[in-house]
């Protein structure tokens, strides 16, 4: 009897273990920044090397995808990056409705796996976009996984939310029963040899077509699609500060703007929108039914370069960021953002970065395909590690110095 | 080599054409040829194709195209042995301003026949594989410009082989092995080869096609008797990767079913009907071609077949009356004051893809066991006016019609209208 019993408890013991990662999970689950997922790719043999062979193409092999008990089939995935393009670890763009269109998973259509290749440290990315969430900038979800494919370990990964519709769908909620996702996405293009810093370059649509790829509408006329960006550069571009703000006001939100790069500025990202080599790095948004443009953060994985990186480096460059911080309002915005900054990463970034840093440790050890050493991990965890407390005092003492208000303690 | 053969084309052409009864030298027999003596004789064959377009919509397709020319060679040698020989040629790039090239293209019929025997013909060399009514019609018997999409899709082509044909009783057939598995079916990757390697098991390729006038043996009167039917039937294996059939819209300017990953044996199974009476005509084919999908699956394991399936029906009509065969004389000659020969056509056709799972949810992905079917179904009408025996102009109607929304030659569009007229020279 007693051993009946013993049966029983088990079998409705493994009962519930089976049936419990596939009761309630969500997109939120997938992208649970706590949690270091385990993702399997299931690919023919071929695929998986034809793949590596062709790094730098965008072509798309089959798979199944198999992630806490769940298995979703014939899915698409492809090489992506831009510098970060790698064939022994090769960054990945997974798209379920690539062979589908009705196919999603979790609600999602499509997702990367970042491959980390260019972070020693495996966190920048991921540690830059929470903290975006947390200061109201909006970014995508993000977290880490352990990828296998084909039950071979094949490294540590940045599991991160593709900017799409369904993103979009997530940020911009609903009015009514209408979700907000059906305005125009576009992803920034870097032009490699053409840098360029929102300066106007014509009527035609042309070069603003190449800077900005539409992501949704795509059929739409292209006077319809990229002609309001071309108004919105040569308004930027031809306004007085005068007017500027109620010329550019309803068709960018510029608060929001300050806050984005007074965000990248304070995580020291120096390959954002007010970047060394021109703009770069962010998603743009034409808000449904609207006239009024957003950014969305995006690639953040060469952020923290160090910590005294000046609070007004290239704000004079860029001809969006100079007209903007022109208007004493706005210049004060985005000292008040740094600051604001400064204070959410207090008592947060520097636990976050030990937090993620001792979820992912065992997973980088055993990374074999990363293009670092486990010393070289080791040693700039230490840099980034040491990054949050100096760079809040750095922030706060030259914002003090650039408002003429009271030095903090600590300046130099 | 190019320049000796230009040049006898040129003699051939510029010969002044000996009396045909004198049956030696230069004679002009429908075409230009020289006869050296009884059953043995060189004849020069050739083409151009010359054509006007419209789409609506636009597919981005050249308005104006002339379709590369061929020139040939055929004759007798003895009466036991015929041979042909054929290559396209076209113009080349100009090296520099002011040159003209004559560039040569791809070879096409180049064999040798043994026809002792009516019984037992054998015929070596490169030819047309026997699978496929219309595929092994020649051009200048063509009832539109273009052939129905089965017949350029499944059906093979030509290829490099032996093949034994004849006439069995009322019976006709013809059997034959191939190196390969036909021009229409060329192999597009080659990546699990090694470079300089030849693509390993890739034929030989064997086909077989039996056909007769079933009603006359049945003892069916009236003239229905006439009515040819036949079936056909290939098999070959193909090498893994991507390399199965594909379906192409009617233009070539899209796949609307792009290649899957196969490996193993690809069949085709083919049934024709031919009635020509009087001045009508009715043809009909069906074929299918079941390729294997060993080990193909993302995990390595057997897919189900990939299947294509194409058909057609034809109906033509000569409203000036003449009889429907392979020769066909205008009664009233264009240039002796009548009309010519004029032919009113229609034919309906379809070309699909898909596998032979149809459980669970279907997908695009080439290692699907279910793959989403698309097929293009086609409707055509056209008027064939035979103004020579070489020349005819051509105008045909097209109108094709997909399954799938997501793969057409425009997205989002599903039915397509476009017209041509064609001036064909075939002697």
């Amino acid at each position: 009897m007693r051993q009946l019993i013993r049966t029983g408890v088990l079998l409705i013991g493994f009962a519930l273990a089976l049936g419990t990662p596939l009761a309630a999970q969500t997109s939120d689950d997938f992208f649970n920044p706590e949690a270091l997922q385990r993702i399997e790719l299931w690919m023919h043999g071929q695929d998986w090397e034809k793949l590596k062979a062709a790094f730098e193409e965008n072509t798309y092999y089959p798979a199944d995808m198999t992630w806490n008990g769940i298995t979703v089939y014939n899915i698409g995935i492809r090489s992506r990056g831009l510098g970060s393009r790698s064939s022994s670890k090769p960054g990945l763009r997974v798209d379920f409705d690539r062979y589908n269109n009705g196919q999603q998973f979790l609600g999602l259509k499509s997702y990367v796996l970042d491959n980390l290749t260019q972070d020693n440290t495996g966190i920048k990315e991921t540690v830059a976009m929470r903290f975006f969430t947390r200061i109201g900038i909006r970014a995508p979800r993000e977290t880490h996984a352990r990828l296998y494919v084909n039950g071979v370990y094949s490294g540590l990964y940045g599991l991160v939310e593709s900017v799409d519709k369904t993103m979009m769908g997530r940020v911009f909620g609903s009015i009514g029963d209408n979700v907000q996702n059906d305005g125009y996405l576009f992803e920034y293009n870097y032009v490699i040899g053409s840098p360029w810093r929102f300066t106007y370059e014509g009527s035609d649509l042309a070069p603003y077509k190449t800077r900005f790829d539409i992501k949704t509408n795509e059929t739409h006329a292209e006077s319809v699609i990229w002609g309001p960006i071309e108004e919105l550069v040569r308004l930027v571009n031809d306004t007085s500060s005068t007017l500027f703000e109620q010329t550019i006001g309803p068709k960018l939100n510029l608060a929001e703007f300050v806050r984005y790069i007074a965000g990248q500025n304070f995580i020291a990202q120096n390959d954002g929108f007010n970047g060394y080599d021109g703009m770069n790095n962010f998603y743009f948004y034409r808000l449904e039914n609207s006239t009024s443009h957003t950014f969305i953060a995006w690639d953040e994985d060469v952020a923290f370069l160090q910590p005294d990186f000046g609070i007004t480096t290239r704000l004079d460059e860029n001809a969006l960021t100079r007209k903007t911080l022109e208007l004493p309002s706005y210049r004060s915005q985005y000292f008040s953002g740094l600051s604001e900054a400064a204070s959410s990463a207090s008592d947060w970034m520097r636990q976050e970065m030990q937090r993620q840093f001792d979820m992912i440790n065992e997973a980088m050890l055993a990374d074999p395909k990363k293009p670092y050493t486990n010393a070289e991990y080791m040693a700039d965890r230490e840099r980034l590690l040491a990054f949050p407390d100096a760079r809040i005092t750095y922030v706060r003492c030259e914002v003090a110095k650039q408002t003429g208000a009271t030095l903090p303690s600590g300046c130099q | 080599m190019k320049r000796p053969l230009i040049v006898a084309i040129l003699i051939a052409f510029a010969a002044v054409p000996a009396a045909a009864q004198d049956k030696k030298g230069f004679v002009w027999n429908d075409r230009p040829s020289i006869v050296f003596g009884e059953d043995i004789n060189v004849a020069v064959t050739g083409r151009a194709l010359v054509e006007w377009r419209w789409f609506d919509p636009d597919v981005g397709e050249d308005l104006f195209a002339l379709r590369a020319g061929r020139l040939g060679l055929k004759g007798d040698l003895t009466r036991h042995l015929d041979w042909e020989i054929e290559r396209e040629i076209g113009a080349g790039d100009a090296e520099e301003e002011g040159d003209s090239r004559i560039e040569f293209g791809d070879w096409k019929d180049v064999f040798v026949r043994w026809r002792t025997f009516d019984a037992a013909r054998v015929k070596v060399g490169r030819f047309k594989i026997p699978f496929g009514l219309e595929q092994n019609t020649g051009v200048s018997e063509l009832d539109f410009a273009y052939r129905a999409l089965g017949s350029q899709k499944i059906a093979p082509g030509r290829d490099t082989g032996v093949m034994m044909s004849g006439a069995l009783g009322r019976l006709g057939y013809e059997a034959g092995i191939f190196d390969d598995d036909g021009d229409n079916a060329e192999f597009s990757e080659t990546q699990f080869v090694e470079e300089g390697q030849d693509l390993p098991n890739v034929g030989p390729s064997f086909a077989v096609r039996i056909s007769g006038d079933l009603f006359r043996a049945l003892g069916v009167s009236g003239r229905l008797r006439s009515a040819n039917l036949g079936v056909a039937y290939t098999n070959s294996d193909v090498p893994e990767g991507l390399n199965s059939l594909r379906g192409e819209s009617f233009w070539g300017t899209q796949d609307f079913f792009e290649r899957v990953y196969v490996k193993g044996r690809r069949q085709r199974f083919g049934a024709q009907f031919d009635w020509t009476p009087g001045p009508t005509s009715l043809r009909a084919e069906w074929m299918q071609s079941r390729e294997q999908r060993k080990e193909q699956s993302n995990r390595n394991a057997d897919l189900s077949d990939f299947i294509g399936t194409a058909w057609y029906v034809t109906g033509t009509w000569f409203v000036t009356g003449e009889d429907k065969d392979d020769n066909v004389n205008a009664k009233r000659p264009l240039f002796k004051g009548g009309p010519g020969a004029i032919e009113l056509a229609a034919r309906y056709e379809q070309l699909g893809f898909g596998s032979a799972s149809n459980e669970g949810d279907s997908f695009t992905n080439p290692r699907a066991e279910h793959l989403t079917p698309n097929s293009d179904s086609v409707f055509t009408l056209g008027v064939n006016w035979i103004t020579s025996k070489w020349t005819r102009v051509i105008v045909n109607a097209i109108h094709e019609d997909f399954e799938d929304v997501n793969r057409t030659p425009v997205a989002g569009t599903t039915s397509f209208w476009s017209g041509l007229i064609r001036l064909n020279i075939v002697f």
